[in-house]
């Protein structure tokens, strides 16, 4: 086994159009927010029923997703397996290009994107939103700090596990605080539930590890460089695992509201009565981004089986953000219990929700700004392994 | 750190006769109008001469029908606002403190300035009581008109909420529910009022007096009219066979 020698990535000039086409994507966003600025949300989908639309869940997939990318470098450094650590540096670049893409999408559709100053200097404590301000840019402070002590040639192994721990910890922390986001919100009857915070951690580790394999492979694929069956399968099976254990967090949530009564009523909506809700929930994200990945990963461990498992996680993950954030707000309040609705301006009737095109590009503006990034990271900094070959990947001791 | 004031000194809200709003909307308007032209303005609306219009109000009103065991069926008129409420989740997830709750006399404000228009408010609020001025970008609610009921530039008797000082039906009613010997605090205790609910434990200052069952003919105890003639006598008599024979 040769050493690890980690170098920049060659300007190909697939990287070049790939590069160029991130660009596009942020100034078609940057475009979408300045005519939403101009003109008010108005002109998007959301509205007071339907508060937080698709830029909300491109935002919250790539948060959790950062926290997840992460998993190679915690595995690496806190568990001691060294076959991840020649992908650790790059598993905490990409947790922090994903974080910044999903911040900048909220930051962005503020309703007063110029006060983030505002957001970033005054602070109510008794906020989880307030407390996610801090353990987003504490996330980006530390992880950037792991990556630096990863990068520095004559640092003892200890203060790199030392950091990876405290990312480790962080990132769960992290977690936690965005499930809360949901889990606190005590009014609304699709939410108000203590096992977001341990569901969203469980899909932090799938989605994020997801993102990682996928961009992995393909800065690779750009760059000529090669990585090997082996590990690609022991990753698979691990997505495997993380994508079981979504599936698991997530019966439980829906179980446990089916026995609630106040909470009855929105499960249904979202298991059976709700239309493209119940779809995107039993379709896309339970069969197509957990069974079917399973499926791939355990019956047929290939190499291009954990590249399609990561891509239908990735799929199936974007619509259980969906289902979480705006299932939850489309099923209406009962304030009346047992009063029907004659005239209510959206109350007591399902709230509908038609994302604008300006929503779908400021979220895809967000993916672009971390994949940019990301790819930028790699470009400049000596985070990527030259050779992930099989012979080249050291084993576990 | 906006931590809800563990008590306020005055407990100012609005009490609701849902018996007696007809639901003309006459609140609607004057709350739009008078907040409009004054503290927060304005309550922006979008595409007014449009297709598809809308905006920003502080104060609607739904109508519900129920139909209430061995009664009938009746249509209930209810004026929907903030509830100004004492354990306020709209004060406690706001991530700048911009929504606050007064120690002074309880109302639930949002500072403006500091609103970055994030939502979450508006999440929290069981109520749907909170509106995204689409055009400001930052959150507007009910200030129970706090630009009014301390101006000492206008009338006495016009220092109440401006949907107080509207409604012609004389359902809505203004005052301290934190002092047992106000009018509205008799009020509530007398007609029953309640709280809109109760079970999400947010304490509303805001108390609603509920509407009485519909009367029946029977319940009324009116006398069935007897027919004051069997047959047409007189001019109208000779009309009524005159018209018969056309």
């Amino acid at each position: 086994m040769d050493r690890t020698i980690y170098r920049e990535i060659k300007a190909t000039p697939a990287l070049w159009q790939l590069g160029g086409l991130m660009i596009a994507f942020i100034l078609a966003a940057l475009w979408s927010v300045w005519t939403v600025e101009h003109h008010g949300h108005v002109i998007t989908g959301m509205n007071n029923q339907i508060v937080w639309g698709l830029p909300h869940v491109f935002a919250i997939f790539l948060i959790v997703a950062a926290s997840g990318a992460l998993n190679v470098a915690s595995i690496a450094s806190v568990f001691g397996q060294k076959a991840y650590k020649p992908m650790a540096r790059f598993s905490s670049l990409l947790a922090i290009t994903l974080l910044v893409g999903g911040l900048a999408v909220v930051v962005l559709d503020l309703g007063r994107p110029d006060r983030l100053i505002v957001a970033m200097t005054t602070y109510n404590f008794s906020s989880i939103f307030a407390w996610n301000v801090l353990l987003y840019n504490g996330f980006i402070v530390i992880v950037g700090g792991y990556l630096v002590l990863q990068m520095m040639r004559k640092v003892d192994a200890r203060w790199v596990k030392a950091a990876g721990v405290i990312a480790f910890v962080w990132r769960l922390a992290l977690t936690t605080g965005t499930g809360s986001i949901f889990g606190w919100l005590v009014a609304r009857p699709g939410y108000d539930a203590a096992i977001m915070a341990p569901l969203f951690i469980a899909m932090s580790f799938a989605f994020g590890l997801a993102v990682f394999l996928l961009v992995l492979m393909a800065l690779f694929r750009l760059s000529d460089r090669m990585i090997g069956d082996a590990i690609l399968i022991r990753l698979g099976r691990l997505l495997g695992i993380f994508a079981a254990a979504v599936l698991y967090f997530t019966a439980v949530q829906h179980l446990t509201n089916l026995y609630a009564t106040e909470h009855g009523g929105v499960e249904w909506f979202i298991l059976k009565d709700g239309g493209i809700f119940t779809a995107l929930f039993w379709i896309v994200q339970v069969m197509i981004g957990g069974l079917a990945p399973m499926a791939l990963v355990f019956l047929n461990p290939s190499r291009s089986s954990t590249m399609l498992a990561s891509t239908l996680v990735v799929i199936g993950g974007i619509a259980q953000v969906y289902v979480i954030v705006i299932g939850g707000q489309a099923y209406p309040l009962d304030i009346f219990p047992g009063f029907e609705v004659v005239e209510g301006f959206n109350e007591g009737v399902v709230n509908t929700y038609t994302p604008s095109f300006y929503e779908i590009l400021l979220g895809l503006g967000g993916v672009a700004i971390a994949l940019f990034a990301a790819g930028l990271g790699a470009k400049v900094l000596r985070v990527l392994p030259t050779n992930l070959s099989d012979a080249n990947v050291p084993g576990d001791s | 750190m906006t931590a809800l004031p563990a008590s306020t000194d005055k407990k100012l809200g609005l009490v609701i006769d849902l018996d007696t709003c007809v639901g003309c909307h006459g609140c609607v308007t004057s709350c739009k109008g008078w907040n409009t032209e004054n503290y927060g303005v304005p309550l922006s609306d979008m595409d007014a001469y449009g297709a598809d219009p809308s905006g920003t109000f502080l104060n609607r009103v739904f109508s519900y029908e129920v139909q209430p065991a061995d009664k009938p069926a009746q249509t209930v008129h209810f004026p929907k606002s903030c509830l100004h409420c004492e354990d306020a989740p709209c004060v406690t997830v706001c991530p700048t403190g911009a929504s606050y709750k007064r120690t002074e006399d309880g109302i639930v404000l949002v500072n403006e300035d500091r609103c970055i228009g994030c939502g979450l408010c508006a999440w929290a609020c069981p109520y749907g009581a909170r509106e995204l001025d689409q055009a400001a970008g930052v959150m507007k609610k009910c200030t129970l008109c706090v630009d009014r009921i301390y101006n000492e530039n206008l009338e006495e008797v016009d220092r109440v909420p401006s949907c107080v000082r509207t409604c012609p039906a004389g359902a809505r009613h203004f005052g301290d529910l934190g002092d047992p010997d106000s009018d509205v605090s008799k009020l509530v205790a007398e007609r029953g009022g309640f709280d809109l609910m109760p079970e999400q434990g947010t304490k509303p200052v805001n108390k609603y007096l509920p509407p009485r069952p519909k009367d029946t003919m029977e319940t009324a105890g009116i006398p069935d009219l007897k027919p004051v003639a069997t047959e047409a006598k007189g001019f109208l008599g000779w009309l009524d066979k005159a018209l018969e024979k056309l």
